[in-house]
């Protein structure tokens, strides 16, 4: 009767029926996944501050701001004279505002609450809740998949997968992390509309699609994200190819879609795109097909073979003319969209390079590379073919779904680093099937070394030692080799450079200390209190939403790239010589010119390198034809900044509010002055001065540096 | 209501403001015999210090004199103490005040230590700083210039007394000085002019004196402070002041060229850091502004303060402005008392900045804890009091009252303690955290009805069923184990026997514990039935333990008949022992199989 005293600590789980334990168990997994995904994105906020980073959050940030300020009507009438003078922006108009209205919510709520929490913080730490949250999703998608454990697989791995983290993490406020979460509800709620093919659940999916329009809307204006509206209209239409069509999926897709549809145009930004745009047509087209297919099926059930054969044939015949005919009609009278050059670029990636400079100018847009693919998804590169596998031995409808998903995914992150974000998390289901599937197969033959010493003898199976073999590698940590469950948090540690903010710079210094370089927000602050309230900064276009929110200064063009010509323009009057430049700047009223500059700290990502990009987008529109890129190379095709270099390059804008007095400046011992720590070379047009600009402020680093357009001379010269 | 309130508020403070101004007039038979003047132009302030020798030629005793203020430093003075010369420590009382016939002038009342007696003499020092008085000349320089500024004032003591005899010494920044007036006599060597002295001179007589001098201390000028103070009464005492400052020298003309900047150290008059002492127990201090942390700061812990050494972000030349915030918590100990429910606040009216700072607006709101009532305040100086205001933040149901202060033209002599008494009711500190638990408390509550209750609005047979099959199972393993302990009670009581070989005791606990035994072995039985109607398949387990039980109740049984020999003396030790060996064994393995099936229910 002693015997009965175990171990406490397990003696009370012991007590519990297996079901309780079983739940326990689940959410005490599921709780540690979340907070893990959780913490691990805290990272940079830990290191360094509660900040937003990178470009684009910035606006975010600006637009929450004034949303939780000004209210929801204001913000919806919105005209912001700030950004792309003269033309200004109507901001209420043109952003899908899920984002912005998510984040006042909370902030709402909270102060509500006398959770005095400011906006700021709000948004920095919304991506990692967000991300918490899918991974709860992850596990709900998963055992509507396959099973629980494989959903709690899926949702560990989720939490800690590079190619997500690197997205959510803390300070990067943008719609990619909140549209993942959106997404994969999404999912989950079509899966089980599919399942039960009740109302119920279809039109729940249509509240995560109003969410998941996040993702439709805003991002498919970048091209990415087209595949994913088309997704499930792709598995209805899989479902019917393989002979899988039943009443279930005919009721959630047709009341998907019509629902979704209607409530999505709503939203003014959207409007009539979902019956418009060539996108949005699979959707359309898709459900033609369903009502047909449903017809079709009813007809079947009623009519002789024979009768039915000869109204089939002839249905086909008509319905396909007349779709033919009406599609040609539309698309003549301007009706559908033409497909856009996002879309080509998708599927075609050489295709914006050769086309769309300024598609191509982004990194984000440029096709992945195969150590990138390792890198963000690590082990799960090896257990996505073994998920799959799974997933086809045992066919169901909602396994067609995820295998759709997957595959499609793994096209389309090949073509677009920026979707490597949306195969994360199929990934991460597929790998969770897949290991999960491995570990319960393998898992019984994984002998216990305690159970070893009291019984020597064990029935051995023919195949027991491979099996124990495959299991000891899965997940025993003690054996010589190394455990591949663990795989993945061990290679988190490259992680750390995407975690550090890139509005604050670090650095090692020569003894060891860090050094930061926070030029950026040196110079925006510099902006922001020393110089007029309505003066119009021009810079290149990747710096204009973090001018805006932080300098709170009108700036010529911004990371919302919507008009081409605005920031051809500008591109113009920085590859220009100072005269013609100075003709652009009077005419788009500019008073401050800011570049960025790297020469002096080896910063890499400055306008100097950027040069080329502005020289294409300047030289693609009809009032820069004047500018070509052959004449910004050497005659060897080189681009170069020493004396080597082309003498249109060495005069240009650019170059000499770059290199302004940089001629005389020591960077590295042994080398001569104006050395460029960044293109390693001596710069070739050192001794000059600037006419019709004023150096106005640099930073400490000569990181950034801003210009002060001169006014005209009061007679003329 | 609210806004009646308001100007009925702003209508008091006028009244009580205007009640304070004296009204005075020119005692003709007061007389400075000797006054000396030092002006202290080395920083960007006007110190003066005026040493007067008053001589009373009336008939009767004086108890105070009037100090004028010049009219050309009328607008700038900010502070102003008088003392005893030699006796620095003890300030006289000076209050401003209203002379009929001079209401051009500016006029402080200062009140004498003791009443001075018809012929005698007294000395006084009058200490005043004057903000804003000097003004760059020229007004704007490029970055490599260095800045020169202009003093512009009176070469008299200004007063409403006849003077005798005065000099004035004026004290410049350094050897260069580009011009000074030439009113004979004067001196100059190294940093100080001298004039005077000049004889009899008439009340209110005015003469003018220029000096331009080089001057590079750092002209820097708090635009605005709003200090924030939030008092808790768990033990600490957040502070946060937002700091606007601008750079009120020579404005820059010209480019800023950061690598002349670099390379010749040059530009003298900019600023490039400053440092602020705060409070020696001050610790969490952090320095920011609108866009985030700024990296660029130094902290330095000594005894009597915590020395911060703040770089803003970009240095600050002539018209620059920037703006930032330093917070840090004091311990509440050091600055909060109480006697019973009443509570003192003693804490500085601003705090230093910088050497020589001039601060030209404060906005100071101390933010009491919530529940704190009967607000008084006391203040060194003049101070307007704005309506109080309500703040909320975590866990407030009430908010805060919130007591705003404002002044204007402030500097270092400033820095001095206020009081602010208030009663809070101790247990009013528990409110908060049992607001926690009760939201806890009702968080948990809804979560375990809602899990215990049933909202389906349909029933769902099997899931009932399953439900009640496992609260029979729940029952059924209750019931074991209290049977298994009977079985203790059976070794127990046998045991006992053996010891005691009190038959009639062992008869009658045998038979208690015979009675407990039937109960639950019936009980079981019952939940068997029960199991059975329910379809469950635990029932045949349920059956099979019974049915080991019986094997259990047979070998204690065995126990017993063979205890009783023993006792009788009917079987031999050894051969009991051997008995009791076999019996115990079975009892255990029976008794293991039993557990298992337990669990495995």
């Amino acid at each position: 009767m002693k015997k009965i005293q175990g171990t406490w600590g397990l003696q009370w789980l012991m007590r519990m029926s297996p079901d309780k334990q079983d739940t326990l168990l689940k959410m005490v997994i599921l709780t540690l996944a979340a907070i893990l995904s959780f913490s691990t994105r805290l990272f940079s906020v830990l290191r360094f501050e509660s900040v937003i980073h990178e470009f684009d959050p910035y606006f975010n940030y600006r637009t929450t701001r004034f949303l939780a300020e000004e209210g929801f009507y204001n913000f919806h009438n919105w005209f912001d004279d700030r950004a792309w003078y003269p033309l200004g922006r109507i901001i209420g108009g043109t952003i899908y505002p899920g984002l912005m209205v998510t984040s006042a919510l909370i902030y709402h709520v909270m102060n509500f609450l006398h959770l005095t929490i400011d906006v700021r913080n709000v948004c920095v730490f919304l991506a990692p809740l967000f991300s918490s949250f899918t991974t709860i999703v992850t596990f709900y998608f998963t055992k509507e998949l396959k099973d629980a454990s494989a959903g709690l697989v899926a949702a560990s791995m989720l939490a800690i997968v590079p190619g997500y983290i690197s997205r959510s993490v803390a300070g990067s406020y943008d719609n990619e992390g909140i549209a993942i979460f959106c997404m994969l509800l999404t999912y989950t709620l079509w899966i089980k509309a599919v399942k039960t093919g009740s109302i119920f659940w279809a039109s729940f999916v249509l509240f995560s699609i109003l969410l998941h329009g996040e993702c439709r809307y805003l991002v498919s204006s970048w091209g990415g994200y087209v595949f994913l509206i088309n997704l499930i209209p792709l598995h209805v239409l899989m479902l019917m190819i393989t002979g899988r069509f039943s009443h279930r999926i005919y009721v959630a897709y047709s009341t998907v879609y019509c629902l979704g549809t209607i409530l999505s145009m709503q939203i003014s930004f959207v409007g009539f795109q979902p019956v418009q745009s060539s996108e949005h047509m699979a959707a359309l087209g898709v459900f033609g097909l369903c009502q047909i297919h449903a017809f079709v099926d009813f007809l079947r059930s009623k009519m002789s073979t024979e009768h039915f054969n000869i109204l089939f044939r002839s249905l086909v015949l008509l319905v396909g003319s007349v779709v033919f005919a009406a599609a040609a009609v539309a698309t003549a009278l301007g009706k559908i969209a033409p497909w856009t050059g996002r879309f080509y670029s998708l599927l075609d990636p050489s295709y914006a390079k050769n086309n769309i400079p300024i598609i191509a100018s982004v990194s984000e847009h440029q096709p992945t590379t195969w150590s990138s693919f390792y890198f963000d998804l690590q082990l799960l590169m090896f257990l996505f073919p073994v998920g799959l596998y799974y997933c086809f031995t045992k066919l169901t409808d909602a396994n067609i779904f995820i295998i759709m998903y997957g595959v499609t995914s793994i096209y389309f992150a090949g073509v677009m680093v920026r979707l490597m974000l949306v195969l994360a998390p199929v990934m991460c289901v597929l790998g969770g099937i897949g290991m999960s599937a491995v570990l319960t197969t393998y898992m019984k033959n994984l002998d216990n070394p305690m159970k070893k010493e009291k019984k020597s003898t064990k029935k051995i199976e023919s195949n027991y030692p491979l099996k124990n073999e495959v299991d000891c590698h899965l997940c025993n940590p003690t054996n010589d080799s190394f455990p591949v469950v663990l795989h993945l948090p061990l290679h988190l540690g490259h992680l750390r450079s995407l975690l550090v903010p890139s509005i604050v710079l670090s650095a090692r210094g020569g003894d060891g200390s860090r050094i930061i370089f926070d030029d950026f927000r040196e110079a925006y602050y510099w902006l922001r209190h020393n110089t007029p309230e309505d003066a119009k900064v021009m810079s290149w276009w990747d710096y204009g939403y973090q001018i805006t929110a932080m300098a709170n200064r009108t700036i010529l063009v911004d990371n919302n790239t919507w008009n081409n010509t605005h920031i051809s323009r500008v591109g113009q009057a920085m590859a220009s010589t100072e005269e013609k430049a100075y003709e652009i700047m009077r005419e788009l009223d500019v008073n401050y010119v800011l570049v960025i500059f790297g020469g002096l700290t080896g910063y890499s990502s400055d306008d100097i390198n950027k040069f080329l990009w502005m020289v294409r987008i300047g030289g693609s529109t009809d009032r820069g034809s004047h500018i070509k890129e052959w004449d910004y190379y050497t005659p060897q095709g080189e681009f170069r900044v020493d004396k080597e270099g082309s003498p249109v390059l060495l005069n240009c804008l650019m170059y000499k509010m770059c290199y302004y007095r940089f001629g005389s400046v020591y960077t590295e011992g042994g080398k001569p002055t104006g050395y460029d720590r960044v293109r390693n070379t001596e710069i070739g047009n050192k001794d000059f001065e600037l006419d019709v600009l004023e150096e106005a402020y640099t930073t400490e680093h000569w990181l950034v540096r801003i210009y002060k357009v001169k006014d005209l001379d009061n007679r003329g010269a | 209501m609210k806004t009646r309130l308001l100007t009925l508020l702003l209508l008091h403070f006028f009244v009580s403001a205007y009640c304070k101004v004296n009204q005075d007039t020119i005692d003709g038979n007061i007389v400075n015999a000797k006054v000396d003047r030092r002006l202290d132009i080395s920083s960007h302030l006007l110190k003066t210090v005026t040493s007067i020798t008053l001589t009373n030629k009336g008939s009767s005793a004086v108890r105070h004199f009037l100090f004028a203020v010049d009219p050309t430093l009328k607008d700038s003075l900010s502070y102003i103490s008088a003392s005893v010369k030699d006796h620095k420590s003890d300030k006289l009382e000076v209050s401003e005040t209203n002379v009929p016939g001079h209401s051009d002038k500016r006029f402080y009342r200062v009140a004498l230590p003791s009443s001075l007696e018809a012929g005698k003499t007294v000395s006084i020092d009058v200490d005043a700083v004057y903000t804003h008085v000097l003004t760059p000349f020229p007004s704007s320089i490029t970055q490599a210039e260095k800045q020169l500024v202009v003093l512009e004032t009176n070469l008299y003591f200004y007063s409403p007394y006849p003077t005798t005899s005065q000099t004035t010494t004026v004290i410049t920044a350094n050897t260069n000085v580009e011009s000074y007036t030439k009113t004979k006599p004067v001196s100059q060597s190294d940093t100080t002019i001298n004039y005077g002295p000049f004889e009899d001179t008439v009340p209110f007589s005015e003469a003018p004196l220029r000096v331009h001098e080089e001057n590079n201390s750092p002209f820097l000028t708090v635009t605005y402070l709003e200090r924030l103070v939030e008092v808790s009464h768990w033990g600490n005492i957040a502070v946060e002041e937002h700091v606007d400052v601008r750079h009120t020298g020579a404005t820059l003309k010209g480019p800023f060229s950061r690598f002349d900047y670099q390379r010749q150290q040059d530009g003298y008059a900019s600023v490039k850091q400053f440092k602020t002492s705060l409070p020696a127990s001050a610790h969490d201090v952090y320095y920011r502004d609108e866009i985030g942390n700024i990296s660029t700061s130094n902290l330095r812990e000594s005894d009597e303060s915590v020395e911060v050494e703040l770089r803003p972000r970009f240095p600050l030349f002539g018209g620059w402005k920037t703006r930032y915030i330093l917070g840090y918590n004091v311990p509440s100990y050091e600055y909060l008392f109480n006697k019973g429910d009443h509570y003192a606040l003693k804490i500085r009216f601003i705090d230093h900045i910088y050497d020589d700072m001039v601060v030209d607006e404060v906005l100071l709101k101390i933010i009491l804890p919530e529940g704190a009532k009967d607000i008084q305040l006391k203040v060194p100086f003049d101070v307007e009091r704005r309506g109080d205001d309500v703040h909320y933040t975590y866990l407030d149901t009430l908010g805060r009252p919130v007591v705003v202060l404002h002044k204007l033209n402030l500097v270092e002599q400033h820095i001095q303690d206020f009081e602010l008494h208030y009663t809070f009711q101790r247990l009013r500190l528990l409110q908060e955290p049992l607001l926690v638990v009760g939201a806890f408390y009702l968080l948990f509550l809804a979560v375990i009805i809602y899990v215990r209750l049933d909202f389906s609005i349909t029933k769902d047979e099997a899931k009932e069923s399953r439900m009640r099959v496992s609260s029979l199972i729940d029952e059924v393993q209750s019931a074991h184990d209290r049977r298994s302990a009977l079985y203790q009670s059976y070794d127990d009581a046998i045991n006992k026997y053996k010891s005691s070989k009190d038959l009639a005791a062992f008869v009658l606990s045998r038979k208690k514990i015979d009675a407990d035994y039937k109960q639950l072995t019936q009980q079981i039985q019952n939940l068997q039935a029960q199991l059975k109607a329910e379809g469950s398949d635990a029932a045949e387990k349920v059956s099979e333990l019974q049915r080991l039980d019986v094997l259990y109740k047979e070998q204690i049984a065995l126990a017993i008949t063979a205890a009783e020999k023993l006792v009788a003396g009917k079987l031999a030790r050894a051969q009991y022992l051997e008995n009791e060996g076999a019996i115990t064994g079975k009892c255990e393995e029976t008794y293991k199989k039993m557990e298992s099936l337990r669990s495995a229910l």
